[in-house]
């Protein structure tokens, strides 16, 4: 096996860009959003060009947002099905979390955790649309759904940071290699291996 | 020098005549057009309130008695919470005030339009300029209270039926007058000053306060609870939640580590 030679492509290109829309529209909603969200983060808005302009743009960041991670969502809904294997580990997901994988089962090109975050990820992009398009044109709105979207939307949102701070964990320093792989798309066969067993199999058979 | 003065406006309904003399005067005061709006077949200058339009006499048909007819008019403006829906809403600091008079307040320059000001009100009365975004409402004529004068729809009143002066003397006379109206045949006559906002600024004299709807005004108006938890127990949740998460993170990677795989590669680079 030659050293640094071996790459696996794991994130072809059109996954990657729109992964990097979504990761670069989602900082600035989150950062405009905070801002928005409470006036002891009100500073954050300074260091975006100002309230008005972040009640301007944050909408349309929002939609930005949105239309990437339903090109995301159409690219890998079907992946992301959880199998029988998927349910097992997730009940014994706390073993993945304290590096014990022994009797764990294998994961595919996605693991269930990374499944659960696809699709938990989805559910809080689709309530923030809806809700921050009442929010949007409040005026066009009954008292009542306005009151509604005015709670689920911070709740959505606040689910959602939660789950990337998970996320930008595993992705970067809890699991080397990985980074690399969203960046220049590629992966060694060991880290293959060691993660996603099973996608390392179907495309060694292949 | 104690408590400092708290001013409030009286709205006495059953000597209002719907001359709309506190509607002109408010524009004029406050340097706003008059807008031409549409017949709809009844006595209000407009249907309702907007960015440029912040006081307005409903003229409310109510029928009692068969074949009577009866005008519950009413002032619409803002009402100048005690405990404000509007500020509780507001993201951004100063946009809107208190004074030290009672006055709630917005500053333009300081609002960036977002417009949760209209959903926290329970009176739904600040409006947004179509193209700025900025919200606009009643200030009380704080301008002119702020140099010893009355607001300028009181100045205008030629019934008397608005009064302007210290909140608790004009509660006062609000009672005197409810009890004198019940007195005159009007068991229901009663002062609204909803408990819910902390009480009002703006107090109304109603005829029949037990239907305080039959004038536009809400029975028993809240901070919504929505926006009292968004601004409440959400905000705390979060921040635990926030923090938390990234200290969890944070101990977990001091505790565990990166998770290694088997990979000459990995080495050399680790990340």
């Amino acid at each position: 096996m030659e050293n640094n030679q071996q790459k696996i492509v794991r994130f072809d290109l059109f996954e990657r860009v729109v992964h990097w829309t979504v990761a670069i529209s989602f900082v600035y909603v989150a950062l405009s959003g905070l801002a928005l969200w409470s006036p002891k983060l009100y500073w954050l808005a300074g260091l975006l060009g100002g309230g008005e302009t972040i009640r301007a743009w944050h909408p349309w960041a929002g939609v930005a947002f949105s239309v990437a991670l339903l090109l995301m969502f159409s690219r890998w809904a079907s992946q992301m099905m959880l199998d029988a294997d998927d349910r097992r580990w997730l009940i014994k997901s706390y073993k993945y979390a304290i590096h014990d994988e022994e009797g764990l089962p294998r994961a595919g090109r996605f693991n269930a955790g990374q499944k659960m975050m696809f699709w938990l990820q989805s559910i809080c992009c689709l309530i923030l649309l809806l809700s921050g398009l009442v929010l949007w044109f409040p005026e066009s709105m009954s008292r009542g759904l306005r009151l509604t979207a005015i709670l689920a939307h911070p709740l959505a949102a606040l689910f959602s940071l939660g789950l990337i701070i998970i996320h930008l964990y595993m992705a970067t320093i809890a699991t080397p290699g990985s980074l690399r792989s969203m960046v220049h798309g590629w992966v060694t066969p060991g880290w293959a291996k060691t993660h996603h067993w099973k996608w390392f199999r179907k495309i060694s058979d292949n | 020098m104690g408590e400092p003065l708290v001013v409030a406006k009286l709205i006495d309904t059953t000597t209002c005549i719907g001359c709309k003399a506190c509607e002109v005067a408010c524009q004029e005061w406050n340097d706003q057009p008059f807008n031409l709006g549409q017949f709809d077949g009844t006595y209000q200058t407009q249907p309702d309130l907007s960015h440029d339009f912040w006081n307005l006499i409903k003229f409310n048909e109510v029928s009692g008695e068969p074949d009577q007819l009866a005008w519950h008019m009413a002032k619409y403006q803002c009402m100048h919470c005690r405990d404000p829906g509007c500020l509780r809403a507001c993201p951004a600091p100063g946009a809107i005030f208190i004074r030290d008079n009672g006055i709630v307040d917005f500053d333009q320059s300081k609002c960036i339009g977002c417009g949760y000001c209209i959903t926290g009100c329970p009176f739904d009365v600040p409006r947004r300029h179509p193209e700025s975004k900025k919200v606009f409402k009643c200030t009380l004529c704080s301008d002119r209270t702020a140099v010893g004068l009355e607001p300028a729809c009181i100045k205008a009143c030629p019934t008397n039926c608005l009064t302007f002066g210290r909140r608790e003397d004009l509660l006062d006379q609000a009672e005197q007058r409810a009890a004198r109206l019940r007195g005159e045949g009007h068991s229901q006559a009663g002062v609204y000053n909803p408990p819910g906002v902390g009480g009002t600024n703006v107090m109304y004299v109603l005829a029949d306060a037990s239907q305080p709807e039959s004038y536009g005004l809400p029975r028993d108006p809240k901070i919504p609870l929505s926006v009292w938890l968004w601004k409440g127990p959400l905000k705390w949740i979060g921040n635990t939640l926030l923090l938390g998460g990234i200290l969890a993170v944070l101990l977990h990677y001091l505790r565990f580590g990166p998770k290694r795989f088997d990979d000459e590669e990995s080495r050399e680079r680790e990340s």
